[in-house]
């Protein structure tokens, strides 16, 4: 909403306002998209390991 | 006039299924979601027939936790200039995968050799609300999506709202009008092709068969039939068509659910013709073939694998 005022009142100030923010979405964007392609499988494995019953190491590395 | 025709025993029998199927509109069922629709016949007439070797282990830590391994061997498809020929270039890839499996949340990811991760999470939010989410990343730029679907079900509707990445709004409503019978529609916006389209949906079944039909303005219609001949038999058939660019397609299909193997052959009438084989040798071992010819196009894939776990 404020940035709509804004844009309203000095042209300047509210596009400045909506670049900001969606300059932020995009580097947050980005940033989610990195995060969720190389720590997501370790995440899964991480809960998995976790509950219960509680598997091994071993049972995770070996191949049988 | 009752004394001259005695009341026929068969017309009280008669009654009483009538007031049995009386509808209870308050009390309708809740419909498939919208995206299962054609579930059943996409079960049986849409295989995965694949070309080459393919080999997947799947190793259980825990009862929801499961790792799995797969290797696939064989010629993919590269998209060629014309229609007639294609061309398939060797490959081979392993994937590893890691599934956790609970009543209340899924989270299945994989990642290939060529360091592309497809992930997807499912999870109940409360008892009606359910969130998915689906991505497939690669190491390209712009060439990775992902999709938010938040479904609320509710006693005898669904309703879904999805999000995607390069701005794709979706919404979905699917309601059961009577025990057997449920509509929706769908409405979708995309950014980058501006493109906005309106798709609506009926879905009728009974214990025997299930049919449904979609319509869409992007141009796609579809229609199918699936016939539950018995426990193990069923036999489906889906016609399809765009509206704008002419295209038909139909095919017949059947599904043998045996107790050791399941087959399920088509016929398409862009002359393709395939069937998938699954066969289970043992307690775990699954066995698999697959044959997919297309004459129109003289293109003949086999293909076979084995899943163990």
């Amino acid at each position: 909403m404020d940035s709509l005022k804004g844009k309203g009142k000095a042209g300047s100030k509210g596009a400045s306002k909506l670049d900001l923010l969606k300059e932020w979405t995009n580097w947050s964007l980005k940033k989610a998209k990195v995060a969720t392609h190389y720590g997501f499988i370790p995440l899964v494995i991480v809960i998995g390991m976790n509950s219960d019953p509680k598997p091994h190491l071993f049972q995770l590395l070996s191949p049988v | 006039m009752a004394d001259l025709f005695p009341p026929l025993v068969t017309a009280q029998i008669d009654d009483k299924p009538k007031v049995d199927e009386k509808v209870d509109y308050s009390n309708l069922p809740c419909p498939v979601p919208y995206e299962e629709l054609h579930r059943e016949a996409y079960m049986s007439l849409k295989t995965d027939n694949f070309e080459g070797l393919r080999f997947d282990f799947t190793k259980g830590l825990n009862q929801k936790f499961a790792l799995c391994h797969s290797v696939m061997m064989g010629p993919t498809e590269v998209p060629s200039q014309s229609p007639d020929t294609t061309i398939k270039i060797p490959t081979a890839h392993y994937e590893f995968g890691a599934n956790y499996v609970d009543p209340k949340l899924m989270l299945v990811g994989r990642v290939m050799t060529d360091g592309r991760v497809s992930a997807r999470v499912r999870a109940d939010l409360t008892e009606k609300l359910m969130v998915k989410a689906n991505a497939m990343l690669t190491n390209e730029p712009h060439m990775s999506h992902g999709m938010f679907h938040f479904d609320y079900m509710g006693s005898d509707y669904r309703a879904q709202l999805q999000f995607g990445n390069s701005a794709l709004i979706g919404a979905s409503y699917i309601q059961s009008v009577t025990p057997r019978l449920s509509l929706g529609g769908e409405v979708f916006w995309a950014g980058v092709p501006r493109k906005s389209g309106v798709g609506y949906a009926a879905r009728y079944e009974t214990d025997k068969m299930v049919a449904s039909g979609q319509v869409a303005s992007t141009g796609l219609a579809v229609m199918n039939y699936v016939q539950k001949v018995s426990d193990k038999v069923s036999l489906a058939t889906d016609f399809s068509y765009n509206y704008f660019s002419r295209e038909t397609v139909a095919s017949v299909g059947y599904d043998y659910i045996l107790r050791q193997s399941r087959v399920r052959g088509k016929i398409d009438s862009n002359g393709v013709a395939s069937a998938l084989l699954e066969e289970r040798l043992s307690m775990g071992l699954n066995f698999l073939i697959s044959a997919e010819l297309d004459h129109k196009k003289k293109d003949y894939k086999f293909g076979f694998g084995l899943t163990v776990g």
